[in-house]
């Protein structure tokens, strides 16, 4: 009798917390469906998400090319989208319990990836970063970046609140503070940044556009316009990821998309990283 | 992997890449008995090439005290442990590289080390070994020796680092074998940081890149050695280009130091590099330490260091080292003179084999005055 209560009572609390997940989200779906809004919001946490169905996207070890991640971490991720007809933004959720979003020797940082075919076909590229001839585009957003595009500041003491640093030669006299002469002295120090490469620093978007064909090939992409916004809370990372729609995805065709998400505090970075191969992506017909 | 040879090890071996050796490949001989941990070279690379933002704790070319100190931290003890048994059957390695240890999903055996592990530059500085007067407070092994150990990347022949990427961001240079890090394709994955056995691979926060050593290689293609060497107050080093074994030359010093006298040896050869970077084993430290360290070269290479007071030949070129900015690409000596030539045979530099010496009297009348006892 004590049993068949304590089941009965088990069973009612299941139904309140699945009925008070269902008020929030439409129910899980088998495929990432975009559905069709007017405008696209920036903020993740922006009511429009909560017309979106979610699909939960089982994610794999990166054991197809050396290096790999040989322990997973990650084990899913929640994914949302919607479009406007011109963007296409993705909001991806998963579990950490540790924001990472300091750079550093020995550190990586939490990040993720939602990668599309370039072309809208039926033959696709290899879900590991596209294959030759046949590319796939990824947007990539880093915590870093975010902290960056945010307002962190572009001073060593940003990174390390501690550091003492004696003297640059670039902020010695005669060099003006913020002249020219200055700046051009201390981006000799720079290479990357003079060859426009800088990974890290001051920015004001925390994500990144880029093209593949295949693994190691990756590259910045020429024309680029993505957007996205991350924000973690002790439940994790909820990341929204603006691109552009691809061009021949009209309403109610259907494509591909991977995605991908690296747990810095597991030292995921490039190839180390958890990702789910392709998964069907709907583009809603308008209503 | 590819199977390529490595004469270092005496054996072939497995490496990501085939064999693909430059037309000339820098090299240096350093002589570890001269060494005095000034640290001008650690300077001189400093303010050259590392004093931007996100560069404050790199050093390029640093100087630690052996056997306690490194940088970074226990970079040499955590990649001994990790590699297991590394004997030597006469000149052949018979244990694992780290190509060779790599564990399954992985390219290089290696670590990655954290901010904290280059916290420490000169930690053990002078820290040893014996003179104790009175008796030691304490008891450690390796209780009465030390010495410096001057390093900089060795723009290996199979490098790690470059090995080690995954994106084909690191490349040695086919005409002088310097090995570089494209800062324009790097995207900061610090796969070269966990590759290079050596630690000579650095990770920029504030660039995002990885940052390494380049060989001065301006310098270089101008026919200078590089800052650290030209700045080196010990004058303990000497740049060159060193050919393979059979190849060997003895008009060209580096040759004549590794490959014909085989006085200078290559720092932990069973990592299985070949790494460029030559060193004259200290006199006085202990040879199974130095065994471990240069392999097994180092009791006959110091056989012949100790003879070089009555070997014209080897003094007369260790007298070039430090002589001259330019890169000496021949040598020969005639009687008391030694000349240090450029690759056109153009003479660079002459040094007598015995400095002369002149005694003056400690007062001089001419000025009424005592003179200070300064060379
Ligand atoms: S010492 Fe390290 S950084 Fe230099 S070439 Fe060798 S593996 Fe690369
Ligand atoms: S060779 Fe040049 S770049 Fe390399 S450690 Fe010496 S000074 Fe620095």
């Amino acid at each position: 009798m004590r049993l068949a209560f304590r089941l009965f009572a088990l069973f009612a609390i299941l139904s309140l917390l699945a009925g008070s997940a269902c008020r929030n989200a439409p129910k899980t779906i088998g495929e990432v469906v975009a559905i069709p809004v007017s405008a696209i919001p920036s903020d993740p946490g922006d009511a429009i998400w909560d017309h979106a169905p979610e699909y939960a996207a089982a994610m794999l070890l990166q054991d197809v090319v050396d290096p790999r991640l040989t322990k997973a971490s990650t084990s899913e991720v929640r994914v949302r989208a919607i479009t406007n007809g011109t963007i296409i933004g993705f909001r991806l959720q998963w579990l950490d319990p540790r924001k990472d979003d300091t750079p550093g020797p020995g550190l990586a940082v939490d990040s993720c990836a939602v990668q599309l075919p370039k072309a809208v076909a039926k033959d696709l590229p290899s879900p590991q970063m596209g294959e030759a001839n046949r590319p796939v585009e990824v947007t990539l957003w880093r915590a870093d970046w975010q902290a960056w595009a945010s307002g962190r500041g572009g001073n060593i003491r940003d990174l390390y609140p501690n550091a003492a640093v004696d003297h640059y030669p670039f902020q010695a006299p005669p060099l003006e503070t913020g002249s020219a002469g200055q700046k051009e002295m201390s981006t000799r120090y720079m290479p990357a940044q003079a060859l426009g490469n800088q990974r890290n620093g001051p920015r004001e978007s925390p994500v990144e556009d880029l093209v593949a064909e295949g693994p190691g090939t990756l590259k910045p992409e020429a024309r680029s316009g993505s957007s996205g916004k991350g924000v973690w809370t002790k439940d994790g990372w909820m990341v929204v990821i603006n691109r552009k729609l691809p061009a021949s995805l009209g309403s109610g065709m259907r494509t591909q998309v991977a995605f991908a998400v690296w747990e810095g505090s597991h030292g995921e970075i490039g190839s180390r990283k958890m990702r789910t191969g392709w998964v069907s992506l709907l583009r809603r017909a308008e209503p | 992997m590819a199977r390529v040879y490595n004469w270092q090890i005496g054996r072939q071996m497995s490496y990501w890449y085939p064999e693909a050796r430059p037309k000339k490949q820098f090299a240096a001989v350093f002589d570890i008995n001269k060494c005095i941990a000034c640290q001008t070279c650690t300077l001189a690379c400093k303010t050259t090439w590392t004093s931007g933002q996100g560069q404050e704790y790199m050093l390029w070319n640093n100087v630690e005290t052996k056997p306690y100190g490194s940088y970074p931290l226990a970079w040499d003890l955590k990649l001994l442990e990790s590699l297991g048994g590394q004997s030597w059957r006469e000149n052949r390695y018979e244990g694992q590289t780290i190509f060779e240890a790599a564990p399954a999903g992985e390219r290089v055996l290696g670590w990655k080390p954290t901010s904290d592990d280059y916290a420490y530059p000169n930690n053990g500085e002078d820290d040893c070994t014996g003179q104790v007067d009175k008796g030691a407070g304490f008891s450690i092994p390796h209780m009465n020796w030390f010495f410096y150990l001057a390093r900089i990347c060795n723009h290996c022949t199979y490098p790690a680092c470059l090995a080690g990427c995954p994106r084909g961001s690191i490349y040695k240079r086919p005409d002088d074998g310097i090995v570089l890090l494209d800062q324009g394709r790097c995207r900061g994955y610090q796969e070269c940081l966990r590759a290079c056995p050596y630690k000579k691979s650095f990770f920029n926060p504030m660039v995002g890149t990885g940052e390494k050593c380049i060989a001065c290689f301006p310098k270089i293609e101008q026919g200078l050695q590089p800052q650290c060497f030209l700045n080196c107050i010990g004058k303990i080093r000497l740049t060159g280009f060193i050919s393979e074994p059979a190849k060997a030359s003895a008009d060209n010093p580096i040759d004549y130091l590794v490959h014909i006298r085989k006085v200078a040896l290559p720092l932990f050869p069973q990592f299985g590099l070949e790494p460029n970077i030559y060193y004259i084993p200290p006199l006085h430290a202990s040879l199974p330490f130095l065994n471990q360290m240069f392999g097994p070269g180092v009791e006959a290479a110091r056989k012949t260091y100790r003879s070089a007071s009555k070997d014209s030949d080897l003094a007369g070129l260790l007298c070039l080292f430090g002589s001259t900015e330019s890169i000496v690409h021949r040598w020969r000596r005639e009687g008391e003179t030694v000349t240090g030539m450029d690759e056109k045979n153009s003479t660079l530099v002459r040094v007598p084999l015995t400095e002369p010496v002149y005694i003056r009297a400690a007062y001089d009348p001419k000025f009424q005055i005592v003179r200070t006892n300064c060379p």
